[in-house]
């Protein structure tokens, strides 16, 4: 304890951020972006952080500035060995971005890149690695991170006690209000390390879904289990997920079933969602399955059980027949559309 | 080839947290093998299989009372099992823990097949796979839902936001499993009586190095809701006017 509270005495030390924006395909991540707002409303909080950015692989910068709002530099290392994440890679990359800018805290968006990363990196640095939501202090400054824990039953804050932190920041931890606009610099990150040594990578390749919508990062789930019957009857859902643009979730058994990827799986041993609107179709509740809706803002559920447990965390509950209330839903929310 | 598995114990999913002044009551739980690491093992069990002359070692850093959970590794047909006696506070300590434990049973030549489960059911948080190779200085990869092992290493496949990741890595290699890697083993009696004469070694994990992250709080929270039930699919959308409209704004 002694040695937490010296270390943290470090001032100059503790106001320099370094947020990382994850490329896919060329293409900044909207998550990214997200951090990096939520990293300047924070910064902005505590008095005049230094925030800069690392990009690593090739990436369409031209819209950078004004999609990301506040002050900051970023640093492009657009190198072509950096468009695929390889570990060794982006580890000797914000290694090198921390020590030289002499950042005391990294924040990510919360992804599989990130999830994949950030323990590395924390080993190498010694830093604490939180995940969640930011939590504040009285005083609003950052005293740790917030999230879920046994299958969201209860919810834990963890604090670091390291000089260096690392945090994962989830979807629910979004800027509240819009960045006001200010100056973003891009300079070109030129590599000052030797050479990246890959431990033993041999090939590697992405491939993208033609629908790319993830459960885990939309604002509208649909998510159906065994009370659709069958493969088939996920069709009503694909159809309301289109005209929401939201995407498709499913329960466990459903996945198991073999009716829709194991990607969609929502819960304890699938995915945990955080959408604005989720409505469960033919879905029983179980603990397990509540265990990934548990940051879901409105919750709907449309079931032929009004005992089924779903509905005691439902806003809404429509005690029917999917196949009858479903297709009636569908044409309700297309004229809803065709007013607005 | 030596294949080496991490578990983890887990209270039982279905079973219902209790909390007392604060803290996790866990009297009523009952502990399982994390979900997660059944995949884990599974794999770990079906290379063995693949490849004659190969052994599954398993190994847990937690208290006296998870060695329940390496006695089923071992009736699902690992070969030995190491408890580390420790109570690690951080995935940090877990991974320190593991580490070490791992290089003194495998001190000249590191093991070509690592897995752990990509994260514990629990606290969930997924870090100690990554932490642990980057301690024991080798490839990993996380989250892999397949996998094919060749002559000079893996082959695996992950799900990332909106596609999948391809890899090919060289051995000695960590990867963490995902649901969907394969359909883990029930525990037969024969296994469980076969477990029963396989060694399981107890040894001292002693850690001095203090957390990096510590639990400040933990709150049980509420999810019950008032359900208001509606008869009529055109009420719900009135209801949910904001919602939608919120959707279709984002899309933009
Ligand atoms: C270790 C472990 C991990 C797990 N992880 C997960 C997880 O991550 N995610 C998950 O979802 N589950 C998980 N489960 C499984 C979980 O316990 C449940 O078995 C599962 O969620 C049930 O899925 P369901 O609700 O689709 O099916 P059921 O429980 O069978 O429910 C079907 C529901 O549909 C209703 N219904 C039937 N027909 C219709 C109809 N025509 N119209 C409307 N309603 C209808 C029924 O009334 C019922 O409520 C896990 C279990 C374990 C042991």
């Amino acid at each position: 304890m002694n040695f937490h509270s010296v270390e943290q005495e470090n001032i100059e030390y503790m106001n320099r951020f370094l947020v990382f924006l994850e490329q896919r395909q060329g293409v900044v991540k909207q998550a990214s972006i997200e951090a990096w707002k939520s990293v300047q409303e924070l910064a902005a909080r505590s008095g005049g952080a230094v925030i800069s950015a690392l990009l690593p692989g090739p990436a369409d910068t031209s819209r950078l500035e004004e999609l990301m709002g506040g002050d900051g530099v970023v640093c492009h290392a657009d190198d072509e060995a950096f468009r695929l994440y390889t570990p060794e890679g982006y580890v000797h990359l914000v290694m090198e971005r921390m020590a030289g800018e002499g950042c005391s805290a990294l924040f990510f968006a919360d992804s599989a890149l990130a999830r994949d990363l950030a323990p590395r990196l924390s080993v190498r640095l010694r830093a604490s690695l939180l995940s969640g939501r930011l939590s504040l202090s009285a005083a609003g400054e950052v005293a740790g991170c917030t999230r879920h824990v046994y299958a969201a039953s209860a919810e834990a804050t963890f604090v670091p006690a390291r000089p260096i932190s690392i945090t994962l920041l989830s979807s629910g931890s979004r800027a509240s209000s819009a960045i006001p606009g200010g100056t973003i610099t891009i300079k070109p990150h030129a590599l000052c390390g030797a050479s990246v040594d890959g431990f033993s990578q041999l090939a590697h390749r992405i491939v993208m879904r033609r629908d790319a919508r993830d459960v885990a990062e939309a604002g509208i789930v649909v998510a159906g289990g065994r009370g659709m019957g069958s493969e088939k009857g996920f069709a009503l859902l694909d159809e309301l997920a289109e005209l929401l643009g939201g995407a498709v979730g499913a329960s466990r058994a459903a996945v198991d079933a073999g009716w829709r990827p194991h990607a969609s799986q929502i819960g304890q041993t699938g995915k945990s969602v955080a959408p604005a609107l989720y409505i469960a179709c033919g879905i029983s509740g179980a603990i397990q399955h509540l265990a990934g809706i548990g940051s879901a803002g409105m919750v709907v559920a449309i079931n032929t059980d009004m005992h089924a447990p779903v509905f005691d965390v439902a806003d809404y509950g429509i005690v029917g027949d999917v196949g009858q209330v479903l297709p009636r839903l569908n044409d309700a929310v297309r004229e809803f559309l065709k007013k607005k | 080839m030596h294949l080496v598995v991490c578990i983890c114990q887990v209270p039982d999913t279905a079973s219902v947290i209790g909390f007392a002044d604060g803290t996790i009551d866990r009297s009523r739980v009952n502990d399982v093998i994390n979900p997660y690491d059944e995949y884990a093992l599974e794999e770990a069990l079906r290379q063995k299989e693949r490849l004659v002359g190969s052994t599954v070692t398993v190994f847990t850093a937690g208290p006296p009372s998870s060695g329940d959970i390496l006695r089923k590794a071992l009736a699902m047909g690992a070969d030995r099992a190491f408890l580390v006696s420790a109570e690690p506070r951080d995935p940090w300590q877990s991974a320190l823990l593991l580490c070490r434990a791992i290089l003194s049973v495998y001190p000249e030549q590191l093991p070509d097949l690592l897995f752990c489960g990509k994260q514990s059911t629990d606290f969930q948080s997924g870090q100690v796979p990554s932490m642990l190779a980057e301690l024991l200085g080798i490839a990993s990869f996380s989250g892999a839902l397949s996998l094919e092992a060749t002559s000079v290493g893996v082959r695996a496949e992950r799900e990332i936001e909106g596609g999948s990741e391809f890899a090919e890595l060289r051995y000695p290699v960590l990867i963490s499993a995902e649901k969907g890697l394969n359909i883990p083993r029930k525990i037969s009696i024969k296994g469980v009586m076969e477990g029963r004469k396989k060694p399981l070694e107890v040894v001292e994990g002693s850690i001095e190095e203090p957390p990096c992250v510590i639990l400040r709080g933990i709150v049980p929270l509420e999810r019950k809701k008032r359900c208001s039930f509606l008869t009529d699919a055109g009420e719900l959308v009135e209801l949910l006017r904001h919602e939608l409209s919120l959707s279709r704004a984002g899309e933009h």
